[in-house]
């Protein structure tokens, strides 16, 4: 029977169509009813579909009948679509014999498109190309088809062109799958070992562990174990996606499926821990298991002090199904009471974000993002900061070593210059290029983490008009000549707002900082100095005039509740704002220096 | 029972100026006779809840244009209302009206029906500044106004001026005060440009044809508005309101306006229009076409059962006011009167608690940073320091 089994995944760019086509499958096998789609099932969670890409990796088991007469068992494993989640895609992609590697037929191939191709190239995966969007009137199927013929040495013309939007083609892809992706490789006899590559947390049934079995058998009377992070528990029950959760009764080689743990933290069941038996363990863990490591770091702080406790409670909600979310307590002068989080990059940020305000209807402020440094000290020894407040005073250090990242670029080549300006300008260093398809450059970079976390991607998409993506991994840590930059409102130093820049920039960022909080920082009822200071001295100064008209013209008709509302308004905007001293301050001031390249 | 005060609302004009987004439309003139008629029914509708008629000392006919209405209109409004209510001696009834189009005769027919008080529509002496509001009248008519006004007997004038328009200068701005100075009104009105989402002006403003009023000019042109007047004899009685004496009767400020900024209980009627009685404050419809049918058509006596004074079938929302609201509200208003403010005897007899007690840590604050003071006399009135009436949202807001 597992000669019929199929475990496939899809991978793609951002917004080839990778969600659409597997609404396209799920619908064709009849996992689900055409009145029961929603649009993109695999993407359970808003924000993802707002911002179409893939957050959370998901499965589901689809039954299908070939053109062979014979009924096939197909696992589709999708995988997450953005750069921050290399990782999990590995995983995904480990659990898998086949790749569908989805390319826009207008877009043709992207940075992410190379990114994933080399992950499921690592994995072993047999590859298999489809061209979608062929209904758009932008696209351009044959020169795409060429560009993934140059780059896979699959021949053009076998390319399979589709439009998951329209359902044209689709059920050819099921047949490729069928026909070339292997079956997996079986063996029941040998102890348990199953891969996790994806968990969710239930309220009910503990942490859902998604597993694709490798070795072994599985059956929910089991004792389990969990190899690196040592849990051990009995499943509340074992089953498939159909793609609902279905329990069965047993789980074999090859097969992907669920593990309902009862296990309380998506922590102690992380994504790559291997899962065996505890009776019968497998002697060796499934190799390349890595714990998560925060990369960007922020704090988060409730604009009014009595939501402290609710913040607290939503980032330990979302970390029930969030292993690579981590924060703890801390305090800033200028902010009181909120949490340093730690972010597995700026996307992941951004969405933590997002979720805090809308899932949980919290007011919060994000404080500007930091990397983690190492402070190499007078004395010897070694400190690591994630918070410019943290930086011990200049005379104490002996050096400050930075993460660097590798960064691929890849971009039509018109772009070439300005590309290369703005890495330049972010300290960055070419390393090589590399020309994959005609009119195409993957320009490879070493940039400190530091430039790329603020704004560079913004900046990347406008000089580019959108065309050039990004791709990036953790290099080393290296040192630098950096200073920290500080901020005073109303002659108080704003702990919130000081970052950690190189030498060379302080005078720059600081008055592009200055000119940018007068704009933002509103007109009180008195004079507000506002100061930038680096390396004992004031490199930049700005005064915000008081406020000296503010007032309501004439209630026409006796329309008080109108006027009452506009106060309300003002008052609840008011709110908004935290008070630094006595100097209120908006939202938008703590993340100015994201905006501060006008470049 | 209290006085109370009557807002009727006339939704047409000729002409829509730029800045506008008052409810009123232009081009609905044969609607006025309708109009005119469901204004009346509700007039009556609202008359019937009580047994005995309703005291009534102000009457404020505002718009839209009410001097668009022919004269036998207003017979029949007049007509109404003094059937129904209970008229006070020396009520006060005010019209507004657009300079532009207003003659002797029309003037002396709305004095003999007995409108005393007359409110134009000056705006600004700039014909610049008068054509980027699109006002349709020159001084020249604004002049013959209110000569015209006096002639009929007209003897408590308001002029209505605009400052802090895109490109007004201090300099422009006296010259309009010089002019409506020479023309001797008993009362001013002086607003502040705002723009308003939906105008003329906010596309422009959105096109850049036309740049932002800055604010800290119109701060300057009110501080100049107010020696101006001052030197002249006018007082200061609300943000943006000042009077002069009458013949020994005191202020001629505006009893109608006073009602509102006092939270005491006003009648509001027509399409559109605001009312503020029995604990509830009521919005009508707002458009004149679906007011005329709430109130003429048949079903209105069926739907009478489930809504309240002052509630009519023209009434689209009720909301009731609890005592903690009127007391945010009769903050937020009261504190606009410059000279009386809020007292501290009144607000305990109204409210039956002290001012101190409710917002003793608020009014410690703004005396703090200048923007209320007690009243030096009596130390009975609190009120708007001269810098806290540029500044009173910063001060309302502390109320509410």
């Amino acid at each position: 029977m597992t000669d019929r089994i199929r475990n496939f995944c899809i991978v793609a760019h951002i917004d080839h169509g990778k969600s659409t086509l597997a609404d396209r499958l799920l619908q064709l096998t009849d996992t689900i009813a055409d009145r029961d789609m929603m649009e993109q099932v695999l993407d359970s969670m808003d924000l993802e579909r707002e911002k179409g890409v893939t957050i959370k990796a998901s499965a589901v088991r689809m039954m299908y009948t070939a053109r062979d007469g014979l009924n096939y068992e197909l696992n589709l494993i999708d995988t997450p679509g953005h750069v921050d989640f290399g990782y999990e895609v590995s995983r995904a992609l480990e659990a898998c014999e086949g790749a569908i590697l989805v390319v826009d037929a207008s877009q043709g191939v992207e940075a992410q498109t190379l990114a994933n191709l080399y992950l499921a190239l690592e994995a072993d995966l047999e590859i298999i190309p489809v061209i979608n969007k062929i209904d758009l009137t932008s696209a351009r199927p044959d020169e795409v088809a060429e560009e993934i013929e140059s780059l896979l040495g699959v021949a053009a013309e076998e390319i399979i062109q589709i439009s998951a939007k329209e359902g044209l083609n689709v059920e050819e892809i099921l047949e490729a799958v069928i026909e070339k992706v292997p079956p997996p490789l079986i063996n029941n006899e040998a102890p348990l070992r199953a891969l996790i590559f994806d968990s969710h947390y239930d309220a009910y049934k503990g942490v859902v562990a998604y597993i694709r079995l490798v070795e072994g058998k599985i059956s929910p009377e089991d004792q389990m174990h969990l190899m690196a992070s040592g849990a051990v528990f009995k499943p509340v029950e074992v089953g498939v996606f159909m793609p609902h959760l279905q329990p069965v009764d047993q789980l074999e080689a090859g097969e992907v499926g669920y593990v309902a743990t009862g296990l309380k933290t998506v922590r102690e069941c992380r994504v790559g821990d291997t899962l065996t038996s505890a009776i019968e363990p497998a002697a060796k863990a499934l190799p390349g298991y890595l714990k998560a490591k925060p990369m960007v770091f922020a704090g988060i702080y409730p604009v009014e002090g009595e939501d402290y406790g609710n913040l607290k409670d939503a980032l330990e909600k979302l970390q029930l199904n969030d292993a690579s979310l981590v924060y703890q307590l801390e305090t800033s002068q200028a902010l009181n009471f909120g949490y340093r989080c730690g972010f597995l990059g700026m996307f992941h940020m951004e969405i933590i974000q997002e979720r805090l305000e809308r899932e949980y209807d919290l007011d919060i402020i994000v404080t500007t993002p930091s990397v983690e440094y190492e402070v190499v000290l007078n004395d010897g020894g070694v400190k690591r900061i994630d918070s410019p407040a943290e930086l011990p005073s200049e005379g104490d250090i002996l050096e400050i070593r930075e993460p660097w990242m590798r960064i691929e670029i890849f971009t039509p080549t018109e772009f070439y210059g300005t590309v290369m300006e703005l890495v330049k300008k972010r300290r960055g260093i070419f390393v090589e290029q590399d020309y994959p398809t005609p009119n195409r450059v993957q320009l490879i970079f070493e940039l400190p983490l530091a430039e790329l976390i603020i704004d560079f991607f913004d900046q990347l998409k406008s000089r580019t008009r959108g065309y050039a993506s990004l791709d990036y991994h953790f290099i080393e840590y290296r040192s630098d000549d950096l200073v920290k930059l500080e901020i005073l409102v109303n002659n108080e130093s704003v702990d919130a707002l000081a970052m950690i820049i190189h030498r060379d920039n302080a005078y720059r960022k600081g008055q592009a900082l200055i000119s940018k909080l007068k704009d933002l920082i509103p007109r009180q009822l008195f004079a507000v100095p506002i100061q930038a200071y680096a390396s004992g001295r004031v490199i930049s100064r700005a005064n915000v005039k008081a406020l000296r008209k503010d007032v309501l013209a004439k209630c026409y008709g006796g329309d008080v509740s109108r006027k009452r509302k506009l106060l309300e308004k003002q008052k609840k905007g008011k709110k908004r704002m935290k008070m630094v001293g006595n100097v209120e301050i908006p939202q938008e001031a703590f993340f100015a220096v994201l905006r501060l390249e006008g470049d | 029972m209290k006085s109370h005060s009557v807002y009727l609302h006339i939704p047409f004009c000729r002409h829509l100026c730029s800045y506008c987004d008052f409810n009123t439309y232009a081009g609905l003139e044969e609607h006025i006779p309708a109009y005119i008629q469901a204004l009346c029914t509700e007039i009556e509708f609202v008359a019937e809840y009580c047994e005995q008629q309703i005291p009534v000392h102000t009457i404020f006919i505002g718009g839209g244009t009410p001097s668009i209405l022919p004269v036998r209109e207003f017979g029949k409004i007049f007509q109404t209302i003094s059937r129904v209510f209970d008229i006070q001696e020396h009520v006060e009834i005010t019209i507004e009206a657009n300079p532009g189009r207003l003659s002797y005769g029309y003037l002396k027919s709305l004095r003999d029906l007995g409108i005393n008080r007359l409110s134009l529509g000056m705006q600004s002496a700039i014909p610049e500044e008068l054509r980027l509001l699109d006002r349709q009248h020159d001084n020249y008519r604004t002049e013959k106004a209110v000569n015209d006004a006096r002639r009929a007997g007209f003897g408590n004038i308001n002029l209505d001026l605009i400052f802090g328009i895109p490109d007004q200068t201090p300099l422009s701005w006296q010259m309009t005060m010089d002019l409506a100075l020479s023309l001797n009104p008993d009362h001013f009105s002086l607003y502040s440009l705002s723009i308003e989402p939906g105008t003329p002006l906010n596309d422009w403003l959105g096109e850049g044809l036309i740049s932002e009023p800055d604010s800290d000019i119109a701060a300057e042109m009110y501080e100049l508005a107010e020696a101006r007047l001052h030197e002249h004899g006018y007082q200061q009685y609300e943000i943006s309101n000042w009077a002069r004496k009458g013949d020994g009767l005191g202020l001629m400020s505006c009893q109608h306006n006073l009602q509102y900024w006092r939270n005491l209980p006003y009648l509001g009627f027509g399409a559109g229009a605001h009312g503020y009685a029995g604990e509830n404050r009521t919005v009508n419809v707002s458009r004149p076409d679906r007011y005329i049918e709430k109130l003429l058509s048949s079903e209105v006596d069926s739907s009478q059962n489930d809504i309240s004074y002052p509630s009519t079938p023209a009434t689209t929302r009720v909301t009731v006011i609890s005592q903690a609201e009127e007391i945010k509200e009769t903050m937020m208003m009261g504190l606009r009167l410059t000279g009386e403010g809020i007292s501290r005897r009144e607000f305990h007899s109204r409210f039956g608690t002290s001012l101190e007690e409710v917002y003793g840590g608020e009014i410690e604050e703004l005396l703090g940073l200048g923007l209320l003071e007690w009243d030096q006399v009596t130390s009975e009135r609190l009120r708007l320091t001269p810098k806290g009436r540029l500044l009173g949202n910063q001060v309302f807001q502390r109320f509410i």
